[in-house]
């Protein structure tokens, strides 16, 4: 009965080697992998910082504030919109999928999620076809605007109706019992008790939409060039320029930043099982 | 007279209305002596007169759901549905008079076969990569690591998306890249692999790894360490560890994540026009964007489409089974 011996050394567990050898083999391994999460990023810092001379210099960042402003500007503004046409419809509707009995609850909610799982080539060649022969608005901002929502604000729902699930009715009924009406209630207590999970919504939104080029490649006229969108232009037309590299990690620093301050407010709680770990 | 009003407005919110029975059972009987009676008034007027069906808790929460399910409709819905149509007409017909056809589906079965076949290889490749190199790294964070939240906050990076990534790798392919010299010293010649199959699989692999991570650590978040310390006290070995206790206990972890990245590598567009040789560059999206918006034939871009979706929405379907719900009811 050779398998029953225990082995109770303090260097147990392991099958062979000290434990200090396999827990730096661990770390080392996360950490190498967290390196290649940062690697893309950082060859595209170096690139942009450095003229093909070798010399480095800041100099690239004007395109940026240059001809790269409006693509910029245009980014925000859309996922400006976006986020507040979102804040509009996933509010009520998670409010309404929680709080209501609602016939065929399920069956709604994989409806609104449905162009979650849509790939991104599938909803842009879908949208272009409808936009341009059944909706009749090819190339505008309207049909760009509504494509954002329809594939961001079921991200935007998941975490407001986590939360929503979270909040314990005691609150809502106090506040009830105490003579609020039901508007005086959501604002003033639902609201900011659900301030976190409507955080990680805008969240997700600014993320994706900030970064998005794919569907937009397909359904953006000439005239709405998003700066990712002029990324991935640039970078199929005019290679790897140090001007482009410069936008790219522009834009990662940005939606870095928007990451981490959330992280630090509010962690990562309201965002699991959704986009974003 | 204005306190009963207000009491009658909430008893009639749906889900509010036993809660609100219990809260009131528990909080004095004064008021629940005239109550019921006035409710049960009320349900019965608002059910027989159509003014009020309004006021009703169903009408209310629809009428609450109505704008995202407007605009699922409008936007995701239609769309889709027109997609299947215009699929089923003859080259710029639909224009005119829709000739309908399957043409464009057997021409995508017959001359796009190995367009299809490329894709689900590279997407399952791809997904192989990072479950096995995904399941060492999820348990090791969910068991050895105290920085977990810096580690999640670093696995942001790749979600940003394909495009930074594929853009970033292509100059870490260059020789004269920032790990050049590393490349040097080791002996490798890197230049070869930029333009490769496993230049698109490393991007498709990274892109995807913290999608697999997400879902094998959930699962192993479950599993208690008493089991596997129960296990080494018996006497297993670490690979019977791994295969008689955590790999059954993380199983539906794995069909999860592995779903979950197969679903999105099947989309995968940017990492082979980057990074790919014009073999990889024949994946069904890049084959839909070239066949829909730079030849104009409508008809096949749109069946090429149906057959992703379709491909897509079978492997989320399964995923979510097996995930239970993570993002739904």
């Amino acid at each position: 009965m050779a398998s029953m011996t225990v082995d109770v050394s303090p260097h147990a567990g392991r099958g062979s080697g000290p434990r200090w050898f396999w827990n730096a083999l661990a770390h080392g391994y996360v950490w190498a992998w967290m390196a290649i999460f940062a690697l893309p990023f950082l060859a595209t810092l170096i690139y942009s910082l450095r003229t093909p001379d070798g010399v480095w210099t800041f100099s690239y960042y004007q395109y940026v504030f240059g001809s790269f402003r409006e693509n910029l500007l245009l980014s925000f503004e859309t996922t400006l919109i976006t986020i507040v046409i979102n804040l509009l419809i996933a509010i009520p509707a998670a409010y309404a999928i929680v709080r209501y009995p609602i016939p065929g609850k399920s069956f709604i909610l994989s409806t609104l999620n449905l162009s979650l799982y849509t790939p991104a080539a599938v909803m842009g060649v879908s949208l272009v076809i409808a936009y341009a022969f059944l909706f009749r608005i090819p190339q505008t901002m309207i049909g760009l605007i509504g494509a954002y929502v329809v594939g961001t604000f079921p991200l935007m729902l998941v975490p407001i109706i986590v939360a929503l699930r979270d909040l314990p009715m005691v609150f809502e009924e106090a506040a009830r019992t105490l003579g609020a009406t039901r508007m005086q209630t959501f604002w003033r207590v639902e609201l900011p008790l659900l301030g976190p999970g409507i955080s990680a919504g805008i969240l997700l939104t600014f993320v994706i939409i900030f970064n998005e080029f794919l569907v937009t490649l397909f359904i953006a006229g000439p005239g709405l060039t998003t700066a990712a969108l002029r990324v991935y232009n640039l970078a199929r037309t005019a290679g790897f320029q140090p001007s482009t590299a410069a936008l790219a990690t522009t834009m990662q620093l940005v939606s870095f930043t928007v990451v981490l301050l959330f992280f630090h407010f509010f962690g990562s709680r309201y965002l699991k099982g959704t986009y974003l770990i | 007279m204005v306190n009963r009003l207000r009491f009658r407005r909430a008893s009639r919110r749906g889900g509010l209305t036993h809660r609100h029975g219990a809260l009131l059972s528990t909080y004095g009987e004064t008021q629940m002596t005239h109550a019921p009676a006035e409710i049960a008034i009320e349900y019965e007027i608002a059910e027989r007169s159509p003014r009020r069906w309004l006021s009703t808790p169903r009408a209310r929460g629809m009428l609450l759901l109505a704008p995202a399910i407007l605009v699922a409709v409008l936007f995701s819905i239609i769309p889709l549905i027109y997609l299947f149509q215009v699929s089923l007409t003859r080259e710029s017909s639909f224009f005119f008079n829709a000739e309908y056809t399957a043409d464009n589906y057997l021409n995508v079965f017959g001359r796009y076969r190995s367009a299809i076949i490329e894709t689900v290889y590279l997407a399952g490749v791809a997904s192989i990569l990072d479950l096995v190199l995904g399941y060492p790294f999820a348990y090791i964070l969910i068991r050895k690591i105290r920085y977990r939240e810096f580690v999640r906050t670093m696995m942001t990076f790749p979600l940003f998306g394909p495009l930074y990534l594929a853009f970033g790798l292509f100059y870490v392919f260059l020789p004269t890249g920032p790990l050049g010299g590393v490349f040097v010293l080791l002996g490798v010649d890197i230049a070869k692999y930029l333009f490769s199959q496993a230049a698109v699989l490393f991007s498709m692999a990274v892109f995807t790894f913290p999608f697999m991570v997400m879902n094998i650590g959930a699962a192993l978040a479950n599993v208690d360490p008493l089991l596997e310390e129960a296990a080494r006290t018996l006497g297993a070995k670490p690979w019977q560890i791994f295969t008689r206790v955590l790999f059954p206990l993380s199983w539906g972890g794995i069909v999860a994540g592995f779903l979950m990245c197969f679903g999105w590598n099947l989309g995968v567009f940017v990492q082979p026009q980057l990074l790919g040789s014009p073999k990889e560059q024949s994946v069904i999206s890049l084959q839909m964007f070239l066949k829909g918006l730079v030849q104009f034939n409508y008809g096949l871009a749109a069946a090429l489409g149906v057959l992703l979706m379709v491909m897509a929405f079978a492997v989320t379907w399964v995923s979510l089974r097996f995930s239970r719900g993570a993002l739904g009811a």
